[in-house]
Parts: structure tokens; sequence; C-alpha cells
């Protein structure tokens, strides 16, 4: 077998895409402002889908894309391999996050304090019709309070390994180029836990809610309890050449711990972080992670099941590759089918058994 | 401009100079660079372009560093008066690296009390941002009360 070669598509292909972005129209960059103005989340989500953190280039992604997330996330992570990695910058760490978010659902009195920073969790979910009637929506502005939050906040597992609540395994330093790295490396199982935490930073945030949703509604081996939920902004330390290290600037990164009670007697946790402010995201991923341990093969919460299912771009690229000619493979098929309903017309009807007289 | 130089304190270290040079307001540190060029002579540029830094994360259940992704930056280096200044800031401003990289080589050479008076504006205008957000987000702490 052969793929066959084929003429003719060369002007409806053209035409094609002409029509899809003749839909989009012109894209200028007071678009993209704007898009990256209005969009803020969505801008996060596609940062951290891309594993790519430039809100400007995300939002010209949404625009070229028209909106359709998987276009825009592969638009990124092509664009992506035209820059050289100029290195890697030092780890961060919870307690050197600039802290605009930080929960626990678990415990009331952690230290710190329960700190909500910009959320709808309590809000009630009201369309603003009025807009539509010429009325503009503006928000009410916050009340600030008299003094300022703690910029840092403590991490809440650090304190619990502190008290005896959760394990604490000895850790081995790694040098941050030793650092194992998906981008350069294939994923193999079982993973390393430095590939399953990046592939979950990069993930697609509705395949992770899909199979972590699952794990909650009782499909997994535990039922997660947000331990720690934070939003924040991450300093970017890097090297100047005489040595100094310093802060190129802040990017916005979320994290979720979530915790269920484990045979061992002591309190069992997930972790997820990603780039960009995006709390279903790293709910549902330390969901899984939480979930991984144990898991039976090809189950929702087994770490080769969730982490090959949620790469954005290999998962919808398999997709709507079947869009393109199957000719050759769906003819032999075909083949196959007539052949078999052609030999089952030449073979003589069963004989019907003998009536038993009555 | 900056007027209020106070002569008294001490010199910026060189980590807090690049981190108020990376995060400070682009059209000043623009054109403040501009005015420190004459005094720097012939420049030669070593590197200016856009790149990206990966960012490693430490996970808090195994203390496993792993990479969050990667961030787009803007990379200069430059050689001039017998020293070197650097840059590098978050997103794709080449220009604001640029002016960061003359404003470090000019530091390099004395902190004129220009160049101070500059970092000290900078610095207090950042950190009245900061200030300003952080009370708007210590105003959404729950002061909880069991029944």
């Amino acid at each position: 077998m052969a793929y066959v070669a084929t003429r003719g598509g060369e002007r409806a292909i053209e035409q094609s895409e002409r029509l899809y972005r003749a839909e989009l129209g012109q894209i200028d960059a007071g678009r993209v402002q704007e898009l990256r103005k209005a969009l803020p989340m969505l801008i996060d989500r596609v940062m951290g889908e891309a594993s790519l953190y430039e809100p400007d280039l995300a939002a010209l992604a949404l625009a070229q894309s028209g909106g359709d997330l998987y276009e825009a996330v592969l638009l990124l992570r092509a664009w992506r391999t035209t820059q050289p990695r100029l290195g890697i910058a030092a780890p961060v760490m919870q307690d050197q996050l600039f802290t605009h978010r930080r929960i626990s659902a678990a415990f009331k009195d952690i230290p710190g304090g329960q700190i909500l920073g910009p959320s709808l969790d309590y809000a009630h979910r009201l369309l603003a019709t009025d807009v539509l009637q010429g009325r503009p929506y503006s928000p009410a502005p916050v009340e600030p309070a008299p003094t300022p939050a703690p910029a840092l906040q403590p991490s809440l597992a650090a304190w619990q390994k502190a008290q005896g609540l959760v394990a604490d395994p000895a850790r081995a330093e790694v040098a941050p180029d030793d650092i194992p790295d998906l981008t350069r490396e294939p994923l193999l199982f079982p993973a390393k836990r430095a590939h399953t935490l990046q592939s979950l930073a990069r993930a697609d945030t509705g395949g992770m809610l899909a199979l972590g949703y699952s794990a909650m509604r009782g499909y997994g081996n535990a039922h997660p309890t947000v331990n720690e939920l934070r939003l924040a902004e991450a300093e970017l330390r890097v090297r100047h050449p005489r040595g100094t290290e310093f802060s190129a600037g802040r990017v916005k990164v979320s994290q979720a711990e979530v915790t269920s009670k484990g045979r061992s007697g002591l309190l069992e946790l997930g972790f997820c972080a990603t780039l960009g402010w995006n709390e279903v995201k790293v709910i549902s991923g330390a969901t899984l992670d939480l979930n991984a341990p144990g898991a039976s093969k090809g189950s929702p919460v087994e770490e080769e099941f969730f982490l090959y299912h949620t790469e954005p771009v290999e998962a919808s690229g398999f997709c709507i590759h079947f869009k393109l000619p199957h000719y050759v493979t769906f003819q032999s098929s075909l083949d196959a089918l007539r052949g078999a309903k052609a030999t089952a017309d030449k073979t003589p009807a069963p004989i019907q058994p003998e009536q038993v007289p009555a | 401009m900056f007027d209020q130089t106070d002569e008294k304190t001490p010199p910026f270290d060189h980590g807090p100079l690049l981190e108020i040079l990376a995060r400070a307001d682009a059209t000043r540190l623009v054109a403040l660079a501009e005015r420190l060029l004459p005094d720097l002579g012939a420049v030669e540029v070593i590197q200016s372009r856009t790149g990206l830094v990966m960012l490693p994360m430490r996970d808090t259940v195994q203390g496993t560093d792993f990479h969050l992704g990667e961030v787009l930056v803007a990379e200069a280096h430059i050689r001039a008066a017998g020293t070197e200044g650097y840059g590098m800031v978050v997103g794709r401003d080449l220009e604001r690296a640029m002016a960061m990289a003359v404003v470090d080589a000019a530091a390099s050479l004395g902190q004129t009390p220009e160049i101070r008076s500059f970092l000290q504006h900078e610095a207090a205008t950042l950190a009245a941002a900061d200030t300003a957000r952080l009370c708007r987000v210590e105003a959404t702490r729950v002061d909880m009360e069991t029944f």
C-alpha cells in the first residue's frame, strides 16, 4: 500500500484559508491591546498551556486564531521554538511569592490568615444585560485597608511538615541546569516527578478538569480538600554577567495543594502549579497528582493516562488530523467490508433445523 | 526633575540597582539612558535580543524542582568606556533592556546624583504601587468568628 499522489486541491485550500481569515477581518495592534486588557483570564490560560509567558503574544495568538484556544496554543508553542534559551532562573519558593490570594479550605486558622484576593467565589453570577441597552457596567471600587497585607506568606505545607501532619521526605539538591525538561526530552513512564509537574503546568485546562472531576466524583482513590490555593507573582531571578543575581521582573503564577487523609495516618498532598492565574487548572491537576499513586492501569487518575491525554497540542492535533484525507486507508477498510459481504452472499443459507413433529 | 537626592544615603548595591532598573517606568528609564549615553562614548553592542528564560518552581510535597514554563525576556549587553552594562527585562521591549544596560554601565563608573535620584524615585514609586496593591489585598482578609 502506498499514499496516492493527487492534485487539484490547491485553489480550494487557498480559498478555504481566505474564507476563514475573512471572518476575522483585519488584525491590528489596537485589537491585540483590547484583547489583552479585556480578557486577562483567557490570556493567562493560553500562556499556561503554551508554556510561554508573554501577554502581548498570547493576545495576538488569540486574535489570529479568532479565539480557538488550541490554535492559539499551537501558534505560541511554534513561535517559542524561534527563540534562543538565555538561561534558567532560580527556582521559585512558596514563601518568596508576591501573594495576591491565599486560602485554605482544610484549615481555618492558617498562619498568615485567609486572604481572598480577587475572586468571584462568593459573587452572584448575574449577566449585566443593561450593558447591551447602552448602560455601562462599572465595578464598585475596593476600599483599601489602612495597612498593607504582607507581600510574602509562608508555605502551608512547610508549616504542616513542622507540625508532623505531613510526611517530609528528604530532597536531593538539583542544579537548575539539571532539572529534567520535557521540551528537550521525551516523557517516559513511570514519569520523573519533575516531568509530571511540568507536564501538568503545560496541560489543557479543560482536559485536566474532566479527568480531575472524574476523580472528585469518585472514580479515583482520594477525595480532595484544598489545602492551599494561591495566586501570586513570582520574581524571575536571573544572573548579571558579573554574577549578581537579580529579578528581571514578575510573572503571574498559580498553585494549589489538595489533601486527604492517607493510610499512613498522615495527610497526603497533591500539588500543581502553572504560569498565569488559573484556579480550575491547578486544583484539578493537584487532585490528579494526589490520586496518581497506586492508580490502576487505564484509570483516569493513572499518571500515564492523564498526562498523555491532557497535552493540548498533541490531543487537539490528533483529533483534527482525522479530517485530513484518509482515502487509502478507508478504501482498504471498504474493500475488506465488501469482500466479507460478497463471501457471505455466496455462502448457502444455513440449513433450517428440522421441524420436530408435534 | 529629581532634586530631592539624599546625598547621605549609601550607593545602591548592584542587586537592588538592577531590580529597580528592570521594573522602572520605561519612558523615564529611556530618558535617563539617553542623557547618560554621551558620557559613555562609543558603545559596542555585545547582545540585543529577545529570548526565553525557563522558570523552575519547588513543589511543596516532595521538594522537587520542576519547570513551570518559559518567560520571554529582552536582553541587552554592552561594552563602553572600559566597562560593561547589562539589562534583562520581562517582556519584548528591547529598548527598555538597552536603556537598563546603559544605566548599569554608567552606574558601574560611579552612581552620580542623577542616577541615584532616579533610583530613589523609581524605588519609591514601585514600593508605593506594591503597597497600594497590598492594601487592596488586605481588604479581602477574612476576619473569621466561630459561633
